[in-house]
């Protein structure tokens, strides 16, 4: 059997960070190669890399054995590679077939020959089993026919080795069957497909070879039907987890936060929340797990009055807040560290001492009456940026001038001192380095050792496991099931985080 | 009576038509940078140097189409200004569409001043207008015939781009290009289609229109040109963009409400009724229209209900069913 | 220092630019540009009745152009300042006519109402921006074509000074705004504005609610996480600012013309707009912004009596500034952001 791609020693820096290190990779012709590991191991920079929208700092790249340079997409699409990325790029006013051949119409003279163009879209949906109606609206299609588009945007453009990154991250588990489906019949027409996943499960349904990645380098590669899921984890997770599991004594409070059957939806008007119940206790932390899109970043909306809720309500201390602004959220003791920092933590333009003053500007000493107190500020922001390591020329610093982990202690010191009882914590460690990652972490046990309600959301398990008392794992709007922090594996979280029902609790409501 | 009637009705149809083709013109030019993701303030200006060119080239050369033509030229000179400041310097556009309509106040008064000596308007000098066509044996098609015989050529050449720019937008390549860029970008870059050709492009064709808007309102609509004669139909242009999302038919209506507004505004003053009041109809009817749109599209909280939830989990179910119907086709 | 420094050089070369291309459309207009500029720096400091004259002019651009620095640091364009202005004046000069009280007294009722009125005339745009979010660019630009029609159709027919040509009746000399001196109608508009700029200046600086509508101008998302209710501060930004805009107007009513006529202010508050951007929103900045408005304007009353050319020949000078700072980088600040955002909110 031939090699469809193969890749020799690639190396990608970003900075000081080294995103991929020396690494080789064989993909036979007519196999489905399956390609996991971790978060930040490096596969997508890895599948990036191949496909020209990154340039490798070292390596080589062969496509069907000849040597080429993907200086970008356009070379890589030529070379006959496709790939469907994890961010779908679809016009939503435009239809399935004009989507398809956006960028290369059919048609003469400057206008588009649409009957062309739809039968040509019904061909290549017909001869691959991507059922769609090629003149409908995009708009008005559900995840999993977007997806499907997508495939037929990459097949249209005579690929014939496509990548996919993480297919099934926004696919129900029915929509991931039947695209495992699919992939069987491109292999059966003699097609190469090579797909990102961190979900074992269907490495072991669907690919005939895997390779594993972990920390930008490659682990090793295997016939699938040589090794178990097992196997699979320890070559993922290695042999030592990156964060020891942290030291606590029990020290349970009362009911801070109580979350009861809550709904809301997402900017499309889609419900993204759907009846998710919980509680969080003074002096817990509690971890919410789940791939990136199944709810948590709506749901953390919600609960700091971001967003509204469409049904359900939740209460702070036996108050109902559901409808409250952010000022009265945070007023009662709610204190937010948000997912996407650059947006919504921080002001970029302003000084570390303006930051650190927001959501305080009315209160002494900050301010007194309506005065602010410019030189309080920046003595009691001195004194943050020094215990939480802010690393800065002082407080007049403006904070574009930060680095990603000390914007983020930013964030940290003015939410973590507001002596807020509840502590809404979303991602803390997202983009931040692991000098950075580990005072975080510190910083998050103090809090719950000075018996605070914490609700720790983070896609990286390990954080969750080396912090979380109780982990409730979300999919699809829903809360799966409730793992214990101390006797997790992520195995059972990674079964949760894929929508597998374990327990007959849930099973009975769809 | 009743005869007389029908004739005021016909005037007034026939009044709404002459006042809708200008503003139909400049809100049609701004309907590709509106599509194409640039919110263009500057209509008013490139509109305003069209018609003052148009004028000049009138004079200058004797022919009303070359006229035209130089109006064209102007509005495109300036539609180009505001592309390469706002698309490859990344100037906010706000600020770069308003000093363009100030540029455009100042400089078509300094060149007046200038080239004639005068202030407040260019009469006379030889200016020639574009003449009302004709259409053969319209006269004896009654009231329709008075409807669509007798306007000066771009009134024509308004009314014919609105399906033209229909099957521009549905059926050409560059026209799909400029609604992507403007509806998703990365949709755009993903296919390799360079944002800021297509961008330059759809403001250089709204320049086309909104000289055409400009020499039609000096060589056509009137024979003439005064100080700031646009008189704010550049914003209204914008006003109706902003609610018809670009759209051509969108478009259409909202130039017809605006001109016939226009329209009545004039009946009203032959009726004595101030003309300062009479004036401010269409500005108010276009705030009105904006702040009613602006109502509309607001956001709406969608509430789960028990009944919306029933039905979110029956949808839950089907899509195996689906599915399986999906695998034996 | 280079921190602050930049910025001003940036400005200082974006001016020289504009003041080049101006030469250019002097000369295509046929006259000499060393003459024109002479004759514009003859026009506005020549004297010490025409440097007046030029602080007589500054003056309402000043006053304007914090209207507009003040919706700018809100991250909100009110570009119908003009419209205030006309409304404030008129306002004020009814109160002056109408409501005789004691000197003074009646002065300072006179520019109350001029605020007042100010604030009514954008009251609606910035309901319905801050409500509904219907953009405000558009509307107050719109609302100023009403206001100076409306006025007008007051003046000329409801109040008309028996015998005159579209103007009311004089105000009662107990509503004028003192003079500063005996040789010009400069008043005390001038100390109005600039106390004015250090007041907002510093109100944005030191105060709870200045802060954070500065945060909301410059990251609206990061507001709204914080606590500040968006929707009222966005109301009160664009009242505040067209309160200013109608002060604006009450100082030319009450302090120079002492009565409202057609034409009342020939685009001040557009003036006042334009330099308020020049000076990046900053109301310090544009003292100075208003006070180089204000010498062209000045300098253009001589320029159309020494040449042949048109005082217009100053608005395409301005026009040419603007665009030129507009693409400098170090306007992308403000200008990236809110271009941005502003693509998808109408």
């Amino acid at each position: 059997m031939s090699h469809a791609v193969e890749l020799r020693g690639i190396v990608k820096r970003f900075g000081t960070f080294v995103a991929n290190d020396c690494v080789d990779l064989v993909v036979k012709a007519g196999e489905i190669h399956a390609i996991v590991g971790e978060n930040g191991a490096g596969k997508t920079t890895l599948m990036n890399v191949l496909f020209g929208l990154l340039q490798p700092d070292g390596g080589e790249i062969l496509i069907d054995g000849k040597p080429i340079v993907v200086a970008n997409p356009r070379a890589a699409i030529a070379a006959g590679l496709g790939m469907v990325h994890q961010h779908f790029k679809l016009v939503p006013s435009l239809t399935v077939a004009e989507n398809v051949f956006l960028g290369m119409e059919r048609g003469r003279a400057g206008f588009v020959d649409h009957k062309a163009q739809i039968a040509e879209t019904e061909r290549l949906s017909r001869d691959f089993g991507l059922k769609v109606d090629p003149t409908e609206q995009v708009g008005l299609l559900s995840v999993g026919i977007e997806q499907r588009i997508e495939i037929l945007k990459v097949l249209a453009r005579g690929a014939r080795i496509i990548i996919l990154d993480e297919p099934t991250a926004v696919l129900t588990p029915q929509e991931s069957r039947e695209l495992f489906q699919t992939l069987r019949g491109f292999v059966a027409q003699g097609m190469t497909v090579i797909f990102i996943t961190h979900h074992l499960e269907e490495v072991m349904a669907v690919s005939d070879t895997v390779t594993v990645l972990r920390l930008g380098r490659k682990v090793d590669t295997r016939p699938t039907a040589d090794v178990t899921k097992n196997d699979l984890v320890q070559m993922m997770v290695g042999r030592s987890v990156s964060f020891d599991r942290r030291q606590r004594e029990p020290s349970t409070g009362g009911t801070v936060l109580s979350v009861k059957d809550l709904w809301c939806r997402d900017d499309r008007g889609l419900p993204a929340v759907r009846g998710v119940s919980f509680d969080v206790r003074a002096g817990e932390v509690v971890g919410i797990a789940g791939v990136a899109g199944n709810g948590q970043t709506e749901l953390a909306e919600v609960l700091s009055g971001l967003r509204p809720a469409s049904h359900g309500t939740f209460r702070i201390h036996g108050e109902d807040l559901t409808a409250a602004s952010p000022r009265r959220i945070r007023d009662t003791g709610v204190a937010h560290v948000p997912g996407d920092r650059v947006v919504r933590g921080v002001d970029r333009q302003s000084s570390i001492a303006a930051n650190i003053l927001m959501g305080r500007q009315d209160t002494p000493p900050w301010a007194r009456g309506s005065l602010i107190d410019w030189a309080v500020v920046r003595e009691r922001s001195s004194e943050m940026m020094e215990r939480f390591d802010v690393r800065a020329s002082g407080p007049d610093a403006l904070v574009k001038s930060l680095s990603g982990g000390n914007m983020q202690k930013v964030v940290l010191a003015r939410e973590f001192s507001h002596d807020a009882d509840f502590l809404l914590v979303d991602q803390p460690t997202r983009g931040v380095d692991i000098g950075a990652t580990e005072s975080i972490h510190n910083e998050i046990m103090r809090q719950r050792a000075d018996g605070r309600a914490i609700l720790l959301i983070s896609v990286q398990l390990d954080e969750l496991i080396a912090l979380a008392d109780r982990i409730l794992v979300m999919f699809n709007g829903l809360i799966m099931g409730e793992l214990p922090g101390d006797s997790v594996s992520e195995e059972a979280l990674g079964l949760l985080m894929a929508g597998v029902q374990t327990g007959p609790d849930r099973a009975a409501v769809a | 009576m009743e005869v007389l009637e029908r004739l005021i009705n016909v005037a007034m149809l026939v009044a709404t038509i002459r006042t809708t083709a200008p503003i139909l013109l400049v809100a049609l030019g701004g309907s590709f940078t509106t599509k194409a993701g640039i919110f263009n303030i500057g209509l008013e200006g490139q509109m305003l140097v069209g018609a003052f060119f148009a004028v000049i080239g009138s004079i200058f050369t004797g022919s009303a189409w070359l006229g035209v033509l130089c109006g064209v030229t102007a509005a495109v000179t300036f539609a180009l200004i505001f592309v390469v400041l706002v698309v490859s310097f990344r100037a906010n556009e706000v600020v770069v569409g308003l000093a363009l309509n100030i540029l455009a106040g100042g400089m078509t008064i300094s060149l007046m001043k200038a080239i004639f000596g005068t202030r407040g308007s260019i009469v006379g000098h030889g200016i020639v207008g574009l003449k009302p066509v004709h259409i053969p044996g319209a006269s004896d098609l009654g009231v329709f015939g008075q409807l669509v015989s007798g306007y000066t050529p771009l009134v024509y050449v308004a009314f014919a781009m609105v399906p033209i720019l229909i099957v521009f937008y549905q059926r050409t390549r560059l026209g799909l290009h400029i609604r992507v860029v403007g509806e998703k970008p990365e949709a755009a870059e993903a296919q390799g289609l360079s944002i800021t050709r297509i961008r330059y492009i759809a403001s250089l064709l709204c320049g086309v229109l909104a000289g055409l808007a400009g020499a039609h309102l000096s060589l056509g609509y009137i024979t003439m040109f005064t100080e700031n004669m646009s008189s704010g139909r550049g914003f209204m242009a914008v006003a109706i963009l902003i609610f018809s999302n670009g759209d051509p038919l969108k478009v259409l209506a909202g130039c017809l409400l605006f001109g016939f507004s226009d329209a009545l505004a004039l009946r009203l003053q032959t009726f004595g009724f101030p003309s300062y009041l009479v004036l401010t109809v269409p500005y108010l009817v276009a705030l009105a229209a904006l702040f009613a749109l602006a109502y509309r599209s607001r956001p709406r909280i969608v509430r789960e209900t028990v009944d919306s939830m029933k039905r979110l989990m029956r949808i839950e179910g089907p899509p195996d069913a689906g599915a399986g119907r999906r695998n034996e086709s | 220092m280079s921190e602050t420094l930049r910025p001003v050089i940036g400005q200082a070369i974006a001016i020289f630019i504009a003041l080049a291309l101006g030469t250019v459309v002097i000369m295509v207009v046929g006259e000499s540009p060393i003459l024109v500029f002479a004759t514009l720096l003859e026009g506005a400091f020549g004297s010490t009745e025409r440097i007046a004259g030029t602080l007589l002019q500054t003056t309402p651009i000043l006053v304007c152009g914090i209207a507009a620095c003040i919706s700018f640091r809100g991250g909100l364009f009110n570009i119908g300042v003009e419209g205030q202005l006309f409304m404030g004046g008129f306002a004020a000069v009814i109160v002056g006519i109408y409501l005789p009280l004691p000197a003074g007294l009646h002065m300072l009722v006179g520019i109350l109402v001029a605020m007042l009125a100010g604030m009514a005339w954008i009251a609606i745009p910035a309901f319905f921006r801050a409500r509904y979010n219907a953009n405000e660019v558009v509307s107050t630009i719109l609302s100023n074509y009403v206001a100076v029609l409306l006025t007008s159709y007051f003046t000329i027919f409801l109040f008309k000074r028996p015998g005159g040509w579209s103007e009311t009746a004089p105000i009662l000399p107990s509503a004028y705004l003192p003079e500063l001196f005996s040789f010009s109608r400069l008043n005390w508009g001038l100390i109005i504005g600039l106390a004015l700029a250090v007041a907002v200046q510093l109100y944005f600086r030191h105060t709870s609610r200045g802060y954070s509508v500065s945060i909301m101008g410059q990251n609206l998302k990061f507001a709204e996480y914080g606590g500040v209710d968006i929707k009222r501060h966005i109301f009160l930004v664009l009242l505040a600012s067209g309160a200013v805009g109608g002060l604006a107007g009450g100082i030319e009513a009450l302090g120079v013309h002492h009565r409202f006529m057609e034409g009342f202010a020939p685009g001040f508050g557009f003036d006042g707009v334009i330099a308020a951007l020049l000076a990046n929103g900053n109301p310090i900045g544009t003292i100075g912004a208003a006070l180089f408005f204000g010498a062209l304007r000045s300098g253009s009353l001589l320029l159309e009596v020494d040449t042949n050319a048109s005082r217009e020949i100053i608005t395409v000078i301005q026009a040419l500034i603007i665009l030129s700072v507009s693409a400098q980088i170090l306007m992308r600040r403000r200008g990236d952001s809110t271009a941005a955002e502003r693509r998808w909110k109408f």
